[in-house]
């Protein structure tokens, strides 16, 4: 918590002959973190790969290249494969499902593209049935040229002026004039300029076929039936043969990257003539895996040690350690970025804040209901990865709202509790009065309570920017010393501090009208603490650094987002259900007063409305409160640029040992 | 403060010009950062996280312009 996962670092050493059983062991234990060896010595060059690596690799293109024919996809298997099983047999069952794959797939790729010739014939031909010519009608002139073609208008005045040796046939299709004009070639130029002029004018191509279109077109159809008929049984057993082989698809292929993976290690050693070195880090919890592991396989004739030696903090790879139920927001950080070593993982603060805003902007218990619902159906659907973490982060979120939704006593932007509003009172949906919880008379209106909702968003704002300064203060003495950090971060706090209590004595006499209250002592210590705070700025940071103060100000006024994107989704869900009863289902106060049908259209309104609503509900606010923690609390202490901890080895899902 | 009923109208005018400009304003500065976004995302897909959390950056002042507004009409 709050520190990423304390490393150790690794050097195993040992002879060549040891270095396959070395990284069998280290790729089934999953743990070691390689640090690639980049540069070489006389002595140590970079090692080469296993000579088996090009032979997995060449069947593994092959296996994809087929998987993607076939268009396997990830499942859950019946029963995982066995691995002495699948790398006795993978060679094999590889080069019969490519002869009993590929030949057929080409053979579907060009059905398909004959099925596509033909009926790019078939569009051509429909046009012609306007026309009472065959098709062989059109080609094989020596002195006659022929124009065919959709066109708008009559050009047979303007055709006369040129020549009157020429034949015309005009026709329909589908309401265009589709026409075929037989010319002389002595009068090319002429007519083709004519055509030219005339913006009607498309030509059309005559397909070099003979017959009549319509006899043509009956043929070519029923070549087209044929062709997917046959594709049809091709792709059938194309599915068939994935049926019965994409389990042992996906088993290969995971065999396979493994194998490739394993032989192709040696790439990131360093290694001379007889012997191998392999730099890595460690979890230090999971140091003695190693260290029984290489035993148990070697027998103890692999060197191994542990460097206690500072390294440079840039080169320890990051593994983020939080408890179980903030571990989905490490996805925020490392959205990002990773922190370096030695840094505060905010994890576990964005785990608090981050649901917090979210819910104290959209607080409302319908709509939390549908988000968690649909957070929940996308947690089930996706069982890891980045979607699962997100589902789990707007669950929490809208679990929160739906709290908050009751404290201000929404439910889709109406009143659950008997309220007051501008003045007139308003009946809740439950119909009786707001408890009282802890001496707050509940529901906490949120269009009447502007004034003290906004103040609430300042102190949230103060308190965040300062847990920044905070944790930052703390950053800086730890990667430098106290000093800096009270020039660098102790100022920003004393700046801070000293204007939220000089401003918090300034404004109310402002409002009022009243003289500055200059020996009141909180005035007069918070303006001392700002200019003390300032000093500091400019001494540590140099005088420029003037320049930076109005950014602790708009920062904590972009708190105000938190009061501002609730009221407006509040806002919208008040007008939309005013909108939909006052004016469509209770109009002129009376029950369906305006009929039936007037009634469906404010339902209709409503839903849109609320759907919309909605939807910006989930975007805002959660867009909105990750800026929070990003722009205003994150600039305040975290550098990050650390590398993430990624260990040599697999997650084997469809294979075992 | 006390508002007198003819002063009313234009708090109400002030408002609609402190939220309208502010939505041009941040409208404008969401415009250039949108389209490197969607430059980035046409690049990379893994780029439209950060894309649309660059993009919600300007959006602050809109919200300066809309708390502006709310103060206009409920504090004064």
């Amino acid at each position: 918590m709050l520190k990423p996962t304390k490393m150790t670092r690794v050097v195993i050493a040992g002879t060549k002959d040891l270095m396959e059983t070395t990284v069998s062991t280290l790729h089934r234990l999953n743990v070691l973190h390689v640090t690639d060896y980049t540069e070489e010595t006389e002595d140590f060059k970079i090692g080469r790969p296993q000579k088996s690596a090009s032979k997995f690799s060449e069947y593994l293109l092959s296996l994809r290249t087929l998987s993607s024919q076939l268009g396997v996809t990830g499942k859950e298997l019946s029963s995982r494969k066995k691995k002495a099983e699948l790398a006795s047999q993978f060679d094999e069952k590889i080069t019969t499902l490519q002869k009993e794959v590929s030949s057929r797939f080409d053979e579907l790729r060009s059905i398909e593209y004959k099925i596509k010739e033909k009926e790019d014939l078939i569009s051509a031909i429909k046009p012609f049935f306007g026309l009472p010519l065959p098709l062989d009608a059109y080609h094989g002139y020596e002195t006659v040229n022929v124009y065919t073609g959709f066109i708008g208008t009559d050009i047979e005045p303007r055709l006369s002026k040129i020549t009157d040796k020429y034949e015309i046939f005009t026709g329909d299709y589908e309401n265009r004039k589709i026409f075929a004009l037989f010319v002389p070639k002595a009068f090319e130029e002429e007519v083709q300029k004519l055509l030219r002029d005339e913006y009607s004018y498309v030509e059309l191509k005559v397909p070099q076929l003979k017959g009549n279109p319509p006899v043509i077109l009956n043929e070519l159809t029923n070549e087209v039936s044929a062709l997917k008929e046959k594709h049809a049984l091709i792709k059938l057993e194309l599915d068939n043969i994935n049926k019965e082989y994409s389990e042992f698809i996906l088993a290969a292929d995971e065999y396979l990257s493994i194998e490739t993976q394993k032989a192709e290690a040696p790439l990131r050693f360093a290694t001379s003539p007889n012997a191998f070195i392999i730099d890595g880090w460690v979890p230090s919890r999971k140091f003695a895996e190693i260290e029984s592991g290489l035993a148990e396989s070697t027998g103890g004739s692999v060197y191994l040690a542990r460097l206690e030696e500072e390294a440079k903090e840039e080169d320890i790879p990051i593994e983020l350690n939080n408890p179980r139920p903030a571990k989905p927001f490490e996805l925020l950080i490392d959205t990002f970025a990773t922190p370096k070593y030695k840094e505060i993982d905010p994890a576990i603060m964005i785990f608090i804040t981050f649901p917090l805003f979210y819910a104290i902007m959209l607080g409302d218990v319908g709509y939390g209901i549908v988000v968690a619902v649909m957070a929940f159906i996308i947690k089930s659907k996706f069982k890891s990865g980045g979607l699962n973490s997100l589902a789990l982060i707007l669950l929490l979120s809208a679990v929160l709202s739906i709290v908050f939704g009751f404290i201000y006593g929404e439910f889709f932007g109406f009143p659950i509790f008997n309220i007051e509003f501008q003045g007139e009172p308003e009946h809740g949906i439950l119909g009786i009065a707001g408890p009282v919880i802890a001496g707050i008379h509940l529901p906490i209106h949120r269009l009447e309570s502007v004034q003290s909702l906004l103040l609430l968003t300042l102190i949230i704002g103060i308190s965040h920017v300062f847990l920044g300064l905070i944790i930052g203060f703390r950053n800086v003495t730890v990667e430098h010393d106290l000093k800096h950090a009270i020039y660098a971060k102790g100022s920003w706090m004393m700046i801070l501090i000293g204007g939220v209590a000089a401003i918090a004595k300034l404004m109310p006499a402002m409002m009022s009208g009243t003289p500055v209250p200059k020996s009141d002592p909180i005035f007069a210590g918070g303006v001392g603490l700002a200019i003390i705070g300032i000093i500091l700025l400019i001494k540590g940071e140099g005088f420029i650094s003037i320049l930076e103060i109005p950014t602790l100000l708009s920062n904590v006024l972009s708190y105000s987002r938190i009061l501002a994107i609730g009221l407006s989704s509040a806002g919208i869900a008040l007008a939309v259900n005013k909108i939909a009863t006052k004016l469509f289902i209770f109009p002129n106060g009376e029950y369906l007063g305006g009929g039936i049908g007037l009634a469906l259209v404010g339902v209709i309104v409503l839903f849109i409305g609320h759907l919309i609503n909605l939807l910006l509900g989930i975007l805002g606010p959660g867009l909105h409160s990750l800026r929070l923690q990003y722009v205003e609390f994150f600039t305040k202490f975290y550098e990050g640029g650390g590398k993430k901890y990624t260990p040599f080895g697999y997650n084997k899902k469809y294979t075992e040992e | 403060m006390v508002v007198d009923p003819s002063q009313a109208g234009m708090i109400a005018v002030g408002a609609g010009i402190a939220v309208g400009l502010a939505g041009i304003g941040a409208g404008m500065g969401e415009q250039a950062i949108g389209a490197a976004a969607v430059g980035a995302m046409a690049e990379d897909e893994k780029f439209f996280g950060k894309g649309l959390l660059m993009t919600v950056i300007p959006e602050s002042i809109a919200i300066f312009g809309l708390v502006v507004a709310l103060i206009l009409l409920f504090v004064f």
